[in-house]
């Protein structure tokens, strides 16, 4: 018992460095350690594949997905399709931004707005996206408009709901101090109200846009001529899975590049957080 | 001569819950231009009420209370509070705070600057103008608050126990800078505290409140000389001041010991 205990210290503790500094915890490390994660798996991918465990009408080998890629990018086909979603994404968020943020700071800060919209919040929230496809198609044919009011509706509802909150929370404390420094109502707003509610909008703002990515993909999985949905599914149509696997590694990365720059642009409206980030 | 700021005759009711509690009752209080008062005593008290009527942030439930003889009905920017939360806008620099004051009275932007860099030297935080209030310790940041409140240019400055969450040394050291600050501005000050030491050294006049409802005991004139500095607390008119006070706060301390002790 005391041996396996024992046994189970001396290994367990160079293994994790629990609380030690440096081990594995170090950035270099980290690092390496994600690098050997995802080598190990592309080649486990490329053994799996190319040592015929995997048939390829299955699973295509990395070198196929490479490949498959570097002629998609020769043609430009893949940058048309990324530029083609993100263009989507962008009008329909930005649409979504500049209704849901007056309101939800205006509902945030009158009761009576939060009533009257209040219900409708509760029964569309629930509604994923897709299910407003067939009345989309309807009213606004499969164009671009169809593909925006999709990225509108699925994310108005979410950036109202955090924008409420966030100005609900403003410190009411800091309310009274301005008001008592001899600020009046605008001013407690533009001073004191927009800025405390500020980081919750953002963070809103970020978690819808990652939303606003999966709306525009089901959007043009169901009906698109252009986009990295539109890409996916001809592919999976003309059995080219090696496209597959290129259109969803472009999503993953599109949406990344898209929640950096997020996350750059909310670290320069708040450079009172700086600290923070070190 | 007339009081600068009043309360006659006030009592405030606050109901929470369906559960009415009297913070304070029949409160009349004269403060004279100029002066610097302590409000003292226990928790519960009701000082801390007092400054919120002062301030206007609420209304009394009863009786009246007066800046130049006109009652106070909103929030009122010239009796400006010292929060003991410090309450700094976290998005706004040392400068930004301090300037906030000033920018509301519609001062030109350089003017608001000088301010600005006035009560910061005042506070002794020049250098630190461009930090945010999260980079500044509590003392500085109190510190910060007591600048900000100065610039906007008061009548009255309510101070709801503002150095209770900072260190004994630095208290000491804020509570000397006060004082310095108070009497080359002549500005009228009423400080709300809980430490007798800290109302002898700070005050003209100390007004003893005590608990269930809160009401005023006592109020005394302080007789001891400025500066009142770590010597004069070694002198036996301190120690009669302070043995005085304490007989008139002791028996409600003892009272809200056992009463909390009954509830519980």
């Amino acid at each position: 018992m005391n041996a396996v205990r024992a046994m189970t210290r001396s290994v367990a503790i160079p293994l994790f460095a629990l609380g030690r500094p440096g081990g594995w915890s170090t950035r270099g490390s980290i690092l390496l350690l994600n690098v050997l994660g995802v080598a190990g798996f592309l080649l486990l991918w490329q053994v799996a594949t190319a040592g015929g465990f995997l048939s390829p009408l299955f699973l295509p080998s990395p070198g196929q997905v490479l490949n498959e890629a570097t002629q998609v990018a020769a043609t430009g086909e893949l940058w048309r399709s990324i530029v083609d979603s993100s263009r989507r994404v962008f009008f329909g968020f930005a649409l979504a931004a500049l209704f849901a943020v007056p309101l939800g700071v205006l509902m945030g800060l009158w009761a009576p707005a939060r009533a009257i919209v209040g219900p409708f919040v509760s029964l569309l929230r629930p509604l994923p996206s897709i299910t407003w496809i067939p009345l989309t198609m309807l009213w606004l044919g499969i164009g671009e408009a169809q593909k925006i009011a999709i990225v509108f509706m699925g994310t108005w509802v979410y950036i109202l709901v955090y924008t409420v909150e966030s100005t609900k929370r403003v410190d009411p404390l800091l309310i009274k101090a301005a008001r008592n420094l001899g600020a009046s109502d605008l001013s407690v707003m533009r001073e004191v109200i927009l800025p405390g509610a500020l980081p919750g909008i953002l963070a809103g703002l970020k978690v819808s846009l990652a939303i606003s990515w999966s709306c525009v993909l089901s959007a043009e999985m169901v009906a698109a001529q252009s986009g990295l949905g539109a890409l996916i599914w001809n592919a999976k149509d003309w059995s080219n899975l090696a496209l597959v696997l290129v259109g969803m590694v472009c999503i993953s990365l599109t949406v990344l590049v898209a929640d950096l720059a997020a996350g750059v642009i909310e670290r320069l409206l708040q450079p009172w957080e700086r600290h923070r980030h070190g | 001569m007339q009081a600068i700021l009043a309360a006659e005759h006030v009592t405030k009711i606050y109901a929470v819950h369906a559960k009415e509690t009297t913070a304070v009752r029949d409160v009349s209080l004269d403060i004279r231009e100029g002066e610097f008062v302590c409000l003292l005593g226990t928790s519960g008290c009701g000082k801390s009420t007092m400054l919120n009527l002062f301030a206007g942030f609420t209304q009394p439930t009863n009786g009246r209370v007066l800046l130049r003889g006109q009652p106070i009905t909103k929030i009122e920017p010239r009796c400006g509070m010292v929060f003991q939360s410090y309450a700094l806008f976290p998005w706004k620099t040392v400068r930004q705070n301090v300037e906030f004051g000033p920018k509301m009275q519609g001062l030109p932007a350089a003017r608001q600057r000088e301010l600005a860099d006035r009560y910061i030297a005042m506070v002794k935080l020049s250098g630190f103008e461009n930090h945010y209030p999260a980079e500044l310790s509590g003392g500085m940041q109190q510190r910060v608050t007591l600048a900000r409140s100065l610039a906007a240019d008061p009548e009255v400055l309510l101070m709801d126990e503002p150095f209770a969450a900072l260190d004994a040394m630095t208290r000491q050291v804020m509570q000397e800078e006060l004082l310095a600050i108070q009497e080359a501005s002549g500005k009228t000050v009423v400080f709300i505290t809980h430490n007798i030491d800290e109302a002898i050294l700070l005050s003209d006049r100390i007004v003893v409140m005590a608990a269930n409802p809160g009401r005023v005991t006592a109020v005394i004139e302080n007789p001891l000389n400025r500066p009142r500095d770590l010597v004069a607390q070694a002198t036996p008119a301190y120690a009669a001041l302070k043995s005085r006070i304490w007989d008139l706060v002791v028996g409600d301390v003892r009272g809200a010991l056992a009463g909390r002790a009954g509830r519980a």
